[in-house]
């Protein structure tokens, strides 16, 4: 009998994207710190299952030694944990388990429980699952999800948590749609160090024009009260290279909803004017009051724009011209798409770093050859910081000293260089970021003063 | 000065005879003047039952259930001849971790010095056969046992059983693990069985240490709640343990297995497959003849 697959194999393998092994200098953690995704919905607790040391480390990285953004209402050192041992490895963790969401119930006062599982249960086989439905059952707001750390990072989790809440706490829907009312993904909560400035941004821009935004996390979120609204929206909206369209997909499929998928995290004028067209476009809304809007928010950022051109343009022997940002997609293509359409920045090195899903790559890679009608950038996919740094070092930053966008990991590089670091991501261990911002117009703004700033400060 | 000690471990197949095999080891070892532990290395915990009247003992891991500490005494229990009995235990079926729960154990004993301590001559792992993770590996594994025994049958699955187990010893044997004993053929009656086992054997260059043949002694012995050895002394299968005793306590030389890899093994079961069918075949027209 011949060997034949239902699927034929390429006759040419080419090695996996993601070779496992060591890295240097994490840029992500792993998938349970999508605790701090469900922390990040207004009122919702994440309780998570695994060994100790693992939910700290998660809340340490994310929300600590990044931007000290602080936990919030259930996050970080608030999150029960089962605290598993040998004694959970061994005979199963499912009645500490049991355990520890009653004890949660008593003590903590909260809208919606996430269950998050770490390794050991993944690995051991735990049934989570019947667990936590024996809570739905008896009408417990509580979801779980699957976060063992061999699954992803935290990219993926955020997914599976996001998937999580859909499936298990929304019921079926056959309401009417609310024209004008669209649910936002976009940046990952925590990882992202400005992620509540910059949602606060989106959905300013997003109500200027008469939308009405169910951002979901963070503080301009209304809670739980917004993810039970989310099947009553006209449209989905995906606002990042490829995080969320995964959920996008669920809610079509689930409440056939529609989505609009915007790679493009707008950074400037030139680029949320587009957005808010693009938008505007989609959602059926007249071009009149949102062109106006263009302009009201375009004379706005303009003015400032026109007293920074004094210092852009006779400032001209200290600023650097080449650049290069190592970061997540999202953040990446945005301040690319910025710096070269809008300061005239030439791009040496750009390395995206959080490990996007093979199935995205292509996509990502190709919004980057299309950064402008003339500029063409390829870029890398890199998660291990030895292998970034050998990369930036031999990258070509002409005769000026570069400019990097990273992380805290690149400060020892950027001296070496005797370059200017602004720290646009995980982790942004010398940053305090509160409502900062660094996207729409506004945003734009505040990454000005701060790359300048840095920039002149640098001989000080 | 202490003994040497001597740790052996069993694998085969569940079902085969394992721990009837390995009690009746013991108990011979033991009636043979050597202190013995024997440490059943299975979730089901049955391992020691007929060296103690058919009960069941705690096992370490339900101490450990009970409390983060466990002194490794409260696990082990005497049996017939004073030979230490010890059952790992493990999760109920279904839930957690069994292997982790076998190398819990097994480092237990080890970290409590208690072989030391009793000052034992020989410790018998009766491990659960399909090696389906690396705890039921631990036993052969390096510092743990030294040599180790197969049981097997002539049925194919036994065999194939066997053979994954010396698939397993190969690989731990570049890592200073145990090596291969042999193969304790059980349930040899007829000469058409023996010939099955000794041409895997052949093949895979592998000593039969002893042909254990089915027995109802044995069966009646089971059910009292005893090993052949306490409950029919002088029968001739006590004496088969006793020579099959008296050899792996002698037994100094183990080696390197070479398994069949999965199409020798098909071919090879193929062929006695065939052989088998020819064989019936003759049988009945035989029979015929003779009606």
């Amino acid at each position: 009998m011949a060997i034949l697959a239902l699927k034929s194999r390429p006759t040419e393998i080419t090695p996996d994207a993601d070779k496992s092994g060591p890295i240097e200098l994490v840029r992500y953690v792993c998938a349970i710190g999508a605790m701090q995704s469900a922390a990040a919905i207004p009122r919702v607790v994440p309780i998570t299952h695994c060994g100790p040391g693992c939910a700290d480390k998660q809340y340490m990285n994310l929300a600590f030694y990044n931007g000290f953004q602080g936990s919030g209402y259930g996050g970080g050192p608030v999150v029960p944990s089962t605290n598993a041992s040998q004694r959970e490895v061994i005979f199963g963790g499912a009645d500490r388990l049991r355990e520890l969401i009653e004890s949660s119930q008593t003590v903590l006062d909260a809208d919606l429980f996430v269950v998050l599982t770490g390794c050991i249960p993944d690995l051991v086989g735990d049934d989570v699952g019947s667990v936590v439905r024996d809570f739905q059952k008896k009408g417990v707001p509580i979801v779980y999800a699957e976060t063992g750390g061999f699954r992803g990072n935290n990219f993926t989790g955020h997914e599976a948590v996001t998937r999580a809440i859909i499936e298990q706490y929304l019921g079926p829907w056959d309401g009417v749609r609310e024209q004008g009312l669209v649910n936002l993904w976009s940046l990952l909560p925590y990882q992202n160090t400005f992620w509540r400035g910059d949602l606060e941004e989106i959905k300013r821009l997003l109500e200027s024009i008469g939308l009405k935004v169910n951002v979901l996390f963070g503080p301009d979120s209304a809670g739980l009260s917004e993810w039970r609204d989310i099947p009553r929206a006209q449209f989905n909206l995906v606002l990042s290279p490829w995080l969320g369209l995964a959920t996008a997909k669920l809610l079509e499929e689930r409440y056939d909803q529609p989505f609009l998928h915007l790679p493009v995290l707008p950074i400037g004028a030139r680029q949320s004017g587009e957005f808010l067209r693009q938008v505007a476009a989609f959602a059926g809304l007249p071009a009149e009051p949102v062109e106006q809007v263009i302009v009201r928010e375009e004379t706005r950022y303009y003015n400032y724009i026109d007293g920074f051109t004094d210092f852009y343009s006779e400032y001209w022997w200290g600023l650097p011209a080449r650049f290069a940002v190592i970061g997540d997609s999202a953040y990446n293509l945005a301040l690319t798409k910025f710096l070269v359409t809008q300061l005239g920045l030439i791009p040496a090195k750009q390395i995206v770093t959080e490990d996007p899903p093979v199935e995205h790559r292509d996509s990502i890679r190709e919004q980057f050859r299309a950064i402008d009608h003339d500029v063409s950038v390829e870029i890398d996919f890199i998660e291990d910081s030895y292998l970034i740094h050998d990369a930036i070092r031999k990258a070509d930053f002409g005769h000026k000293p570069p400019i990097i966008f990273g992380t805290t990991w690149e400060r020892d590089l950027v001296k070496e260089m005797k370059g200017s670091l602004i720290e646009v991501g995980f982790p942004a261990s010398y940053e305090v970021v509160l409502s900062r911002s660094y996207v729409g117009y506004r945003g734009a703004l505040s990454l000005l003063e701060r790359i300048y700033s840095t920039v002149v400060s640098h001989s000080a | 000065m202490a003994r040497k000690l001597k740790q052996i471990a069993i694998y085969g197949k569940g079902g085969i005879g394992k721990s009837t095999t390995t009690s009746n080891i013991s108990a011979a070892l033991a009636e043979a003047g050597y202190k013995v532990m024997q440490f059943g290395a299975d979730p089901k915990a049955d391992s020691t039952n007929t060296l103690r009247g058919g009960e069941y003992i705690p096992s370490v891991l339900d101490l450990l259930a009970e409390r983060r500490r466990v002194d490794a005494y409260e696990a082990i229990f005497e049996g017939f001849g004073g030979i230490y009995c010890v059952e790992a235990g493990g999760p109920q079926p279904g839930v957690g971790c069994a292997g982790r729960g076998i190398i819990t154990a097994v480092e237990l004993l080890k970290q409590q010095r208690v072989f030391e301590e009793l000052n034992i001559d020989i410790v018998i792992y009766d491990v659960l056969g399909d090696v389906v993770c690396g705890g039921f590996a631990v036993p052969v594994r390096e510092g743990i046992a030294e040599h180790v025994f197969t049981v097997s049958s002539s049925d194919f699955m036994a065999i194939y059983a066997a053979n994954n187990l010396f698939r397993g010893i190969e690989r731990f044997s570049n890592s200073g693990g145990a090596l291969l004993g042999g193969i304790i053929a059980n349930s040899i009656n007829t000469e058409f069985q023996r010939e099955i086992i000794d041409d895997f054997a052949a093949r895979t260059d592998t000593p039969i240490v002893q042909y254990v043949p089915r027995s109802l002694t044995v069966t009646q012995a089971e059910l009292s709640g005893r090993t052949t050895i306490e409950a029919a002394p002088q029968s001739a299968q006590a004496d088969v343990y006793r020579q099959l005793a008296k050899r792996i306590a002698d037994h100094t030389e183990s080696k390197v297995p070479t398994p069949l890899n999965p199409q020798q093994l098909r071919e090879w079961s193929a062929r006695w497959a065939d052989h088998l069918v020819a064989a019936e075949r003759a049988e009945a027209e035989r029979s015929r003849e003779i009606a």
